[in-house]
């Protein structure tokens, strides 16, 4: 039985790399399902790809049927067109428990730029949905990733790591837009894109006194209702260039491929107005606003998601505390996590044995009943129970080996004495 | 209190300058108290002086606290000091003194070399002119005063844009209000410098014409005259700019507010120094030893 990951996040990898390693949108992702199960029939997958990170899951039964690293590179390279050699090095790999702690760790936000953010369940519920809809996970992905959120729920309730400010947005609001301009009830603010992130960064400036909101997205009709929640007026993605120009706070958070708002629309935007500041926050990749857009004027304040590294960073350390007990927990919860793991290895051949002695019994109590058949029935019930007992008596002992060496991981050892001394088939 | 001399107030400034710049590296709450605290003994010692100041200036019917180019200075730190207590008092987090104690010291560092003696100007002036002379030393202590906030303003909206540009968080090192504060600050104080110092500048024009200049020789071609009426100039210019752009704010605004304001105290500063030192320097001097007429005060009289 193997689990396995290979991934970069915003930690290993610039937002260069991870943006062109990216699966943005139902049909790249189903695309690449496709490609995952033709090249590996044998493996369950789920692709789990944000702003922050972009990883691989793979699990299946045969630890001989596990691709490498190498092949997994090898499918990233292929998929996006992005030779290996270009992110080789940004690409890390775990297994096993530690594959699973990985997952735990990202689940509960332990790994996210922002510690705590809650965005990262969601998305990664996302991702298993999209795998499952694909037909790529399995019954490990499934018991993996139920447990991951489990996990992230317990660290939420028994730490305090979700609170104070707890996403990319409000960090970027605090640091820096708080550092351009002093109140945002006179302010205009343009989101693009009406996701979940769009909605938690209205909810953050809303709570920050923003009055004039405009949402502006592929679907206008989705726009005008997450406006309307917030009080503002939704338009279609055609109206960006005509809005551009009155927006004092612009946030980008969709999931579009290439840039949003380019140069020579954001150039066109600034006409006339280049004295007059305005904070751009891309928090998209792929980026949604080109980078060159902040060289346009001085007044342009141009933010990416790694331009909040170093805020996040500190974020982290003033509450190490909540992390080493949320670390705990995860370390427990991995633990016991392999052990049922390991413990479901040795299923079949429990059955597969209990079945066998079962049978043996069986066949014995027929022979006997029909020898003795002046017994009444409640004789025949009383031998069946002492037989039944004694069965049980004596598979108790390799069970309990078999249970005790599952703890530390599959106990191939052990089953193959059990097939070999017991006659079992597989 | 009548012990108090410009060392204690100046070593307490420094004090609190170094504690300020510390909390750059270490923010904390004790710092911050001490700081504050430090500066505010150095502030009521600085306000004992000038009040000792003021009642020698008394004595010889000069308007209190501007009796001469010594007293003016270390007036306009006083004011400094004020302002930056105020602000500190303000926000806490907020780091005014590192910018704005370099300012004060420099201040008082150059009253050392001005006269502390009466003002022949003020002397020379008949009781009825006293109204006049208050009115322009007065105006020219506060406007220059906003002159110096407009330096210190522009200073820290260039450093703040210059950081956020590089996108350097703004929660650690300097502590500095928001870029649209600075703007809205920095344009206030041009719009109330200016005209204080045109008012300062213009009632000692009508000083000198009326004649009430202690005896001296003074001509609308003196150098000084010159250099102080090209700052005014300048800060006209950079008035009239405010006035007619619409959107006269953000990194041209403290540039130009910089530029402005900081040629105007580099000459006149420079000038009261020379003046004072060199009994030759300027036309008139040798009517002026060690230019008891030096200072703001002279600069506006001889405009």
């Amino acid at each position: 039985m193997n689990l396995q990951v290979i991934y970069c996040n915003h930690q290993t990898a610039s937002l260069d790399i991870r943006e062109r390693l990216a699966f943005t949108g139902e049909e790249q992702l189903a695309d690449a399902y496709t490609q995952l199960r033709n090249r590996f029939p044998k493996s369950e997958a789920v692709v789990l790809s944000t702003c922050n990170r972009v990883e691989l899951y793979t699990a299946q039964d045969n630890d001989a049927a596990a691709p490498t690293h190498d092949e997994l590179a090898g499918f990233l390279s292929n998929f996006h067109g992005v030779p290996v050699e270009e992110f080789l090095g940004d690409l890390l790999q775990h297994s096993g428990s530690e594959a699973v702690g990985h997952l735990f760790r990202v689940c509960s936000s332990i790994d996210s730029m922002v510690l705590g953010e809650p965005q990262i369940v969601s998305q990664v519920k996302e991702a298993y949905r999209q795998a499952e809809a694909n037909e790529a996970c399995g019954p490990l992905t499934n018991a993996l990733f139920q447990c991951a959120i489990r996990v992230s729920k317990r660290v939420r309730s028994e730490t305090r790591l979700a609170e104070g400010r707890v996403s990319i947005a409000s960090v970027a609001v605090g640091e820096f837009a708080r550092g351009i301009f002093d109140r945002f009830d006179d302010k205009t603010v343009l989101v693009i894109g009406a996701g979940e992130m769009a909605e938690e960064t209205l909810q953050y400036l809303q709570d920050d006194g923003v009055r004039d909101v405009l949402v502006v997205n592929r679907n206008p009709e989705r726009a005008r209702e997450l406006a309307a929640e917030w009080g503002g007026h939704g338009f279609g993605m055609d109206r960006l260039a005509e809005l551009l120009p009155g927006a004092d706070v612009i946030v980008a958070a969709t999931g579009a491929d290439q840039p949003i708002v380019d140069v020579e629309m954001f150039s066109r935007a600034r006409d006339g107005q280049r004295d007059r500041p305005v904070f751009v926050l891309d928090l998209g990749a792929p980026r949604d606003v080109a980078p060159e857009v902040a060289g346009l004027d001085d007044n342009v304040f141009l933010y990416d998601v790694d331009d909040l590294q170093e805020t996040c960073e500190r974020n982290r350390k003033s509450r190490s505390q909540e992390i080493v007990q949320a670390l705990s927990i995860i370390e427990n919860e991995s633990e016991r996590f392999m052990q049922d793991v390991y413990h479901r290895a040795t299923g079949p051949i429990v059955k597969r044995l209990r079945e066998q002695w079962s049978d043996v019994s069986q066949a014995e109590m027929d022979r006997l009943r029909s020898k003795l058949s002046h017994l009444g029935d409640d004789d025949i019930g009383q031998v069946e129970q002492t037989v039944a007992r004694i069965v049980n008596k004596l598979l108790h002992p390799p069970l309990e080996a078999l249970r005790d060496e599952a703890r530390d991981g599959t106990p191939h050892g052990l089953l193959d004495a059990l097939r070999r001394l017991f006659h079992i088939r597989d | 209190m009548a012990d108090v001399t410009i060392f204690c107030f100046f070593a307490s400034y420094t004090v609190a300058f170094a504690l300020d710049v510390l909390r750059l590296k270490k923010p904390n709450r004790t710092t911050w108290m001490v700081s504050v605290g430090i500066a505010a003994a150095g502030f009521v010692a600085h306000t004992l002086f000038l009040l000792n100041s003021a009642d020698k200036g008394r004595e010889e019917l000069l308007p209190p606290l501007l009796s001469s180019s010594q007293d003016w200075t270390l007036v306009l730190a006083w004011l400094v000091v004020g302002f930056h207590l105020f602000l500190t008092c303000c926000d806490r987090a907020l780091s005014v003194g590192v910018f704005l104690f370099p300012l004060v010291l420099g201040l008082i560092g150059s009253s050392y070399f001005l006269a502390d003696e009466p003002s022949q100007l003020l002397n020379a002036a008949e009781s009825a002119r006293r109204g006049w002379t208050m009115l322009h030393v007065s105006s020219l202590a506060i406007g220059s005063a906003g002159v110096l906030a407009g330096i210190v303003l522009s200073l820290m909206y260039l450093l703040q844009h210059r950081r956020l540009r590089q996108k350097g968080s703004s929660a650690t090192g300097l502590k500095l209000p928001s870029l649209e504060r600075l703007s809205r600050m920095n344009w206030w104080s041009v719009m109330v410098s200016v005209p204080l110092l045109t008012v300062g500048m213009g009632t000692g024009l009508v000083l000198l014409l009326s004649g009430s200049t202690g005896g001296r020789e003074l001509s609308l071609g003196d150098p000084v005259v010159i250099i102080n009426g090209i700052s005014w100039l300048g800060l006209m210019g950079l008035f009239g700019w405010i006035l007619l752009t619409p959107r006269a704010t953000g990194k041209q605004l403290a540039w130009r507010t910089l530029l402005a304001c900081g040629f105007l105290l580099v000459t006149v500063v420079g000038l009261n120094v020379l003046a004072s030192r060199s009994p030759g320097f300027s036309g008139h001097a040798s009517a002026t030893p060690r230019g008891p007429h030096s200072g703001l005060v002279e600069a506006g009289d001889r405009s």
